[in-house]
C-alpha cells in the first residue's frame, strides 16, 4: 500500500481539525442563541469567520444593549486572538519550528481577509485604530465629511486673493494649507507607528529565541499571544519615548488643532450670517460670568470675616459697658480670629 | 531546543474553549445589569457649584482624632476608592477607625470652562478643607491626595499648611520630567494654548484615548482577550464591568485649569524646578514642614515611580515616609494586596502623628 506524502497528510489533518472546530462552534451558537449559523465558510479562515458570525449575532441581540461597548471591544480583541490561533495552529500542523517561520505566521495572522491595506504588517496601527474614543473618532469622521469641500479649497491654494471676497478666499486658503499640514503630520506619525510594528516583530523573534531553553518553551497559543503583546509594547515604548516621536506627536496634535480652529471660524461665520450666537460670544459671556462669580464668592467670604469681626467688637463693647475694662487680647482673637490689629484697640486707649 | 511546541490539536482545544466561553458570555451578559458601584454609605456635608464633599458612614464610630479628607484627581471619578465591598480603601480605613471624607469634583461643563488652578486649589479645595474641619469640630485635618489630586494637595499644603496636620500623597507625580514618563513626554511639544483655545473644555474621550495609547495592545486588546476567561463567571464579569465603567466614566477637563496644569506641571516641571504660582502666590514645597507619607505604585504606567519618588528631597519636612506598593496605578486601590497593605499603612502612620 503506497504511503501518502507527509504534506498531504498534514493538510488532511488540518482540514479535519477545522471541520471539528466549525461543528463545535455551530453547536455552541445553537445553545447560546437558538440560531442557526451560516454554512461553513469555504475559505481558509473558518476560525476568524466564526468570530465574525458571533459579531453579527451580538449585533442582532438587543438584550446586550447595556454592555454593547464592552462586547464590541471584546470581539475586537478576540478577533485578533482567533486569527492568531488559526494562523499558528496551521503553522503547527506544518511542523515548522523555525522562530522566523513562527514570526511570519504571527505577521500573517494580522493580515486577515478584508484588512485595510494600510494595516498590513502593522498591528500597532490596527490597535490604535481600534481605539473607539469619540473625541478622536469624531474628528476623523468630520474630516471625511468635509473632504470634498477641502479638496475644492485646495484648488484655490496657489491663487492670489482679491476683490470683494478676498478675505474669505484667504481663509479657505489657510484652511486648506492647515489640512495639508495635518495630512503631512499624520503621515509622519503613521510612519513611526509602522516602524514600531516592524521593531515589534524583531523584539518578538528575540524573545522567542530566549524561550529555546528547557522549561521556558511556549506550549499554548495564549502564551505566545501574551509574549507577542509584551514584545509589541516594548517596541512601541521604545519609539514612543524617542525625541522624534515627541516632536511628531506634538506637531500632529498642533496641526489637528489648527484645522479645527479654521473649521470653527468657518462655522462662526455662517452662524453670524444666520443671526445665531457663536462660540466666541458664549465664551466671552462665560468668562465675564465666571469673573463675577469669583468676585461674589470673595465678597461673601470677606463678608463672613467682617461679620465675625463685628461680633467680636460688639462683645468687647458690651464687656466695657459692664466691667469698664476690655477683653484680654486672647479672648478677642478667640471671638473673632480675623479681627484686624486695630480692632482690638479700645476707644479709651486711643 | 524549539521555543514553541504548540500542538495543533491543543490549539484547536484552546479555540473551542474560547468559543464556549463566548457562548456562555452571551448568557451571562444578558443576566448582568448595568453595574453599580460604591460600597459604603455616605452623606453630603458641603456643596459648592458642582463640588460635593461627602462623609462616609462606617459601621462604628471613628476613633481617629482628626478627619481624613481624600482629594481625588479631576480626570477620573473618585468612587475608585470605594468601588465595591471587597475592593474598598474607604471601607478598610473606616474599619480601622478613620473618619473619612471625600471630594467629588463633579463633571465640568461649559460653565466651568474658565475655572483655574487658583479656583480649584485656593478656592474649592480650601473651602472643602474648612468645611470638613468645621463638620468634625477640629482646627486641622489630615489630607490624602491621589494622583493629580496629590499634586493639588502638595500645592495646598505649601500654601495653607496651617489647616493641615498630616499629608498623604498616593501615586502622585512630582517630578514630571523623568525619562520614562510617556504622558509627559508627549505633551512637551504640544501648543497647549492652541489646544485649549480650540477645544475649550478638554473632552473626556480624548483624554481616555490618550491614556489607552500609552499601551495600545495591552489596554485595548489583551485585556479583552483575557476577558474571555471570565465570561462564564457572573461575579467576575461584574467586577470587570465595574472597573470598565470607572475607566471610561471620565469628566471633561475645565479648559483653563488644564492649560495651566499642562504648562506648569507637565511642560515646565515647576513643582520641583520652582516658579509655580497658584493665584498670586508662589508654591514652594520647602514650605511643607508637616509630616508627609508618599505612597506610589512600582508598576504604574501613568505616574511612573520615578515621578513620585523624588518628593522627599523637595519638601521642607523632617518627617517624610515613603511606601512603594507592588502593583499598578489602579491595583493600588482594588487589588487584594492593596486591601491588605495600604489601609493599615495609612492608619498606623496617621495614628503616630495625629494629635
Amino acid at each position: 500500500m503506497p504511503t501518502r506524502p507527509e504534506s498531504t497528510r498534514a493538510q488532511d489533518d488540518w482540514q479535519s481539525l477545522s471541520r471539528q472546530y466549525w461543528e463545535a462552534w455551530a453547536d455552541a451558537t445553537r445553545k447560546a442563541f437558538g440560531a442557526k449559523p451560516d454554512e461553513a465558510p469555504q475559505d481558509k479562515t473558518p476560525w476568524h469567520e466564526g468570530l465574525e458570525q458571533w459579531s453579527r449575532f451580538f449585533s442582532a441581540d438587543k438584550a446586550r444593549d447595556a454592555q454593547s461597548e464592552v462586547v464590541e471591544r471584546l470581539l475586537a480583541g478576540a478577533r485578533s486572538y482567533f486569527a492568531l490561533l488559526q494562523s499558528l495552529a496551521e503553522k503547527g500542523a506544518e511542523g515548522n519550528a523555525d522562530p522566523q517561520a513562527w514570526s511570519d505566521a504571527l505577521r500573517e495572522s494580522f493580515n486577515f481577509p478584508g484588512a485595510d491595506a494600510a494595516l498590513i504588517d502593522n498591528p500597532l496601527a490596527r490597535a490604535l485604530r481600534e481605539l473607539a474614543g469619540q473625541g478622536a473618532k469624531g474628528f476623523e469622521q468630520m474630516m471625511e465629511d468635509l473632504q470634498p469641500a477641502l479638496n475644492e479649497a485646495r484648488t484655490l491654494l496657489g491663487m492670489p486673493a482679491f476683490g470683494y471676497l478676498r478675505e474669505h478666499q484667504e481663509h479657505y486658503q489657510r484652511m486648506a494649507t492647515a489640512w495639508l499640514d495635518y495630512q503631512q503630520e499624520t503621515n509622519r506619525y503613521n510612519a513611526l507607528i509602522a516602524r514600531a510594528s516592524r521593531r515589534a516583530f524583531e523584539v518578538f523573534e528575540n524573545k522567542l529565541a530566549e524561550r529555546g531553553e528547557p522549561g521556558r518553551q511556549i506550549d499554548s497559543v495564549r502564551g505566545l499571544y501574551d509574549l507577542w503583546v509584551d514584545a509589541a509594547e516594548e517596541a512601541y515604548a521604545e519609539v514612543a519615548l524617542s525625541d522624534e516621536f515627541r516632536e511628531v506627536y506634538g506637531a500632529l496634535v498642533n496641526a489637528q488643532m489648527r484645522v479645527r480652529r479654521h473649521l470653527q471660524q468657518e462655522v462662526e461665520r455662517v452662524a453670524t450670517d444666520l443671526g445665531m450666537p457663536t462660540r466666541t460670544e458664549i465664551d466671552s459671556m462665560g468668562r465675564r460670568l465666571h469673573d463675577l462669580h469669583r468676585a461674589a464668592k470673595n465678597h461673601a467670604e470677606n463678608h463672613d470675616a467682617l461679620h465675625e469681626e463685628i461680633a467680636a467688637l460688639r462683645a468687647e463693647v458690651e464687656r466695657l459697658k459692664t466691667h469698664g475694662k476690655p477683653l484680654a487680647p486672647k479672648s478677642v482673637r478667640a471671638a473673632g480670629k480675623t479681627a484686624p490689629r486695630n480692632a482690638r484697640k479700645t476707644p479709651g486707649r486711643e | 531546543m524549539e521555543p514553541i511546541r504548540i500542538d495543533p490539536k491543543r490549539a484547536l482545544e484552546e479555540a473551542l474553549r474560547a468559543q464556549q466561553k463566548l457562548a456562555a458570555g452571551m448568557r451571562t451578559l444578558r443576566e448582568v445589569e448595568d453595574v453599580d458601584y460604591g460600597a459604603t454609605d455616605k452623606e453630603p456635608v458641603h456643596t459648592e457649584d458642582k463640588v460635593v464633599v461627602y462623609r462616609y458612614k462606617g459601621k462604628q464610630k471613628p476613633t481617629a482624632r482628626a478627619p481624613l479628607l481624600i482629594c481625588y484627581a479631576l480626570v477620573n471619578r473618585p468612587y475608585m476608592v470605594d468601588l465595591q465591598d471587597d475592593r474598598s480603601l474607604v471601607k478598610n480605613l473606616l474599619a480601622l477607625g478613620e473618619d473619612v471624607y471625600i471630594i467629588d469634583w463633579g463633571y465640568p461643563d461649559g460653565a466651568d470652562r474658565w475655572l483655574t488652578l487658583d479656583d480649584y486649589i485656593n478656592g474649592y479645595l480650601r473651602r472643602c478643607v474648612d468645611a470638613v474641619a468645621k463638620h468634625a469640630g477640629v482646627k486641622k485635618i489630615n489630607l490624602l491626595g491621589i494622583c493629580q489630586g496629590g499634586a493639588f494637595s502638595l500645592c495646598f499644603a505649601a500654601l495653607h499648611q496651617h489647616k493641615l496636620q498630616n499629608l498623604i500623597t498616593m501615586v502622585t507625580p512630582v517630578d514630571f520630567h523623568t525619562p520614562d514618563n510617556m504622558l509627559s513626554h508627549w505633551t512637551r511639544c504640544m501648543d497647549v494654548d492652541l489646544f485649549v483655545d480650540t477645544l475649550g473644555n478638554v473632552p473626556a474621550d480624548l483624554m481616555n484615548w490618550c491614556y489607552l495609547t500609552l499601551k495600545p495592545l495591552r489596554l485595548n486588546q489583551q485585556k479583552y482577550v483575557a476577558m474571555l476567561d471570565i465570561l462564564d463567571d457572573k461575579v467576575e464579569l461584574e467586577n470587570f464591568l465595574r472597573m470598565e465603567k470607572w475607566i471610561f466614566d471620565s469628566p471633561d477637563q475645565a479648559g483653563e485649569a488644564f492649560r495651566q496644569f499642562i504648562k506648569d506641571f507637565y511642560q515646565g516641571n515647576k513643582l520641583v524646578k520652582g516658579g509655580l504660582k497658584i493665584g498670586d502666590r508662589e508654591v514652594s514645597l520647602k514650605n511643607v514642614t508637616i509630616p508627609v507619607l508618599n505612597i506610589f505604585a512600582e508598576q504604574d504606567h501613568l505616574v511612573p515611580p520615578s515621578a513620585s519618588r523624588p518628593l522627599g528631597e523637595h519638601l521642607g519636612t523632617k518627617d517624610y515616609t515613603q511606601l512603594a506598593f507592588k502593583g499598578g496605578h489602579i491595583g493600588i486601590y482594588v487589588s487584594g494586596r492593596a486591601q491588605r497593605e495600604v489601609p493599615p499603612a495609612i492608619h498606623e502612620w496617621l495614628a503616630k502623628r495625629t494629635r
